[in-house]
């Protein structure tokens, strides 16, 4: 019988053995939360540092059934609770988030395409390389005062912030992706009449369109981080809006549920990507 | 060893008398690189070459003797520091499709299936990248894939590997493939760089059986690189040694050795004492600066 070692490299835990090890940290969390509450709570029963399942769920109901302001449409007492969360205070900040988010996520598509042609065509490479180095070495954060005068304190500037903080890196990211390439493929396709064009996006930009796809799903917390950094500076309204105002309310209740929910919306989208990838690319899976 | 080579000389002769016109031509073509700021060293050294369509020619040599650069020159993927190449009467600057192109690794795009592979030629070869929204396209499409599919079954695959990506394939069956790649673009120079060297030697026999009928059949002019000596005279219908005649960096490969062989004496005298006899001799030549016995100048036969 095969003894257990948690250092065994050479291991085989059984996949039932697995997801519950998987499982584990999770509960271990919950577990130590919910002793924590309960001691703060036995001191003080009013304690709005670690919330209380009671507390929580009240906190949760408000967010997902009530309007964030109080100038906000109030849906009438008898609206059905698809109506109430359509006005609701998370809703509200998630459309305005991922508004925000997914604007930056568009404007990222030309800094791939740039990539593309800074690792395959030599004088776009003499050109932008340099200058997307220095570039990448440039704290995107300093530069926030900058965009507030440019474009204000309203959207644009937000979204500047994340296509300039994630964009340098993935550019370079994607360019050393495209370099890594074998030459012989690109010869190949020469030697198949394809022209420069056909090179650069039917052989090069489908071979690492499911790395670009990776480097994404790894950029998706910067890209959030950035997010968060402007609307907690300025925005009146987003999920980091939300959770800076709570903050100075001491409320967690609302706090916390706004973490996981921004946790499990990342997690989605890493997932529908990871997903989409395996699916569009089954050859690279492999 | 003399009875080989004067029974090939009739095969010489009639390889001569097909060989029509010059399919590549290579004139004193030197390549030498930077090594430090003063210091260059050279790879290849005067090299002078005639190739003529439909030839059959292996370029033999130790590793490092320059084979591959040669070919890589002949393909337009690396210019000579003097001297010029041209392919088909024009001069060769860059890669295109004069030449098809068979190399050790990543022959095939991962990202493509078998007949992808395959009809990728002819597909972007009439309609570039924004020509597919071109009306005929999908009718071509069908064609060159009906096209593809007989090209699979020549080359020995069956028709349910059409749709399997080059990783799902082994080694011999991807070179099957990169084969059939080039041929579907019809090219009249076939440039192949060591390209069964990673097989075992069963699925290496069965490929070299593959081309050579492929070669009689459509007779392309190929340049094959191999430093397999039984396998360049077993394929070749002229040999040419590379080798270094000094160890010195200012000193490169030239032709050790071009020799004719027949269209198919060869395939037949494959295990024979006078094949086993030829093989010593090539590779006395193919040491070059490694062997005393060698003939410094090179020698034609």
């Amino acid at each position: 019988m095969a003894t257990f070692s948690l250092f065994d490299i050479q291991a085989r835990p059984n996949r039932l053995f697995a997801q519950a090890l998987s499982c584990l940290l999770f509960v271990l969390c919950v577990g130590l939360y919910i002793q924590t509450s309960v001691k703060r709570h036995q001191e003080n029963s009013e304690d709005r540092v670690v919330p209380n399942a009671r507390q929580l769920m009240t906190g949760i109901h408000s967010s997902v059934l009530e309007p964030a302001e109080e100038d906000d449409y109030v849906a009438p007492d008898n609206a059905s609770k698809w109506e109430r969360l359509h006005h609701s205070m998370i809703w509200k900040d998630t459309f305005a988030s991922g508004r925000r988010f997914l604007i930056s996520l568009i404007l990222l598509a030309p800094a791939v395409l740039l990539a593309l042609h800074i690792g395959l065509f030599p004088y776009f490479g003499a050109g932008f390389l340099r200058f997307i180095l220095f570039f990448d070495k440039i704290v995107a954060l300093s530069l926030l005062p900058i965009l507030f005068i440019v474009f204000g304190i309203d959207e644009w500037s937000k979204i500047a912030l994340i296509v300039i903080g994630v964009a340098p890196t993935m550019i370079l990211d994607v360019t050393q992706m495209v370099k890594a390439v074998p030459r012989e493929q690109i010869v190949k396709a020469f030697t198949l009449d394809a022209n420069d064009f056909d090179v650069a996006y039917r052989v090069i930009f489908r071979q690492v369109l499911p790395q670009v796809i990776n480097s994404l799903r790894l950029n998706l917390k910067p890209m959030m981080l950035f997010l968060f950094a402007g609307e907690m500076i300025a925005a009146s309204d987003g999920l980091a809006y939300r959770i800076a105002i709570m903050r100075r309310h001491m409320g967690m209740d609302v706090i916390l549920p706004y973490v996981l929910w921004v946790a499990f919306l990342l997690y989605c989208i890493d997932l529908a990507l990871r997903v989409l990838n395996r699916r569009m690319h089954p050859w690279f899976q492999s | 060893m003399v009875s080989v080579l004067n029974s090939h000389q009739e095969a010489i002769t009639a390889s001569q008398e097909t060989a029509g016109s010059t399919a590549i031509q290579i004139s004193q073509v030197s390549v030498s690189y930077p090594i430090g700021k003063k210091r260059r060293k050279t790879i290849l050294e005067d090299i002078n070459l005639e190739i003529a369509k439909g030839e059959f020619v292996v370029l033999l040599g130790e590793t490092g003797c320059g084979k591959s650069t040669l070919l890589r020159m002949i393909l337009g993927q690396e210019r000579p520091t003097a001297g010029a190449i041209s392919v088909d009467g024009g001069v060769v600057e860059r890669v295109d499709s004069r030449s098809g192109y068979v190399p050790q690794k990543y022959a095939l795009f991962p990202d493509r299936t078998v007949l992808e592979n395959l009809t990728m030629g002819p597909e972007t070869s009439r309609y570039h990248i924004f020509g597919r929204l071109k009306p005929g396209f999908r009718a071509f499409r069908k064609q060159v894939r009906e096209e593809g599919m007989k090209q699979l079954q020549h080359m020995g695959l069956q028709a349910s590997d059409a749709d399997k990506y080059p990783h799902q394939l082994s080694g011999g069956m991807q070179q099957r493939v990169a084969i059939a790649q080039a041929l579907m673009m019809k090219s009249s120079v076939l440039l192949m760089d060591e390209a069964f060297s990673a097989l075992d030697p069963g699925t290496r026999k069965s490929l070299q059986g593959l081309l050579r009928s492929v070669w009689s059949e459509l007779r392309p002019t190929v340049v094959f690189v191999t430093h397999n000596t039984a396998e360049a005279l077993y394929l070749g219908t002229r040999l040419i040694v590379l080798a270094r005649t000094s160890h010195s960096d200012d000193c490169g490969s030239r032709v050790a050795l071009d020799m004719k062989l027949p269209e198919s004496g060869m395939c037949l005298a494959r295990n024979g004492k006078d094949f086993l006899d030829m093989v010593d001799h090539v590779e006395q030549f193919s040491r070059g600066v490694s062997d005393t016995t060698a003939s410094p100048d090179g020698e034609t036969i």
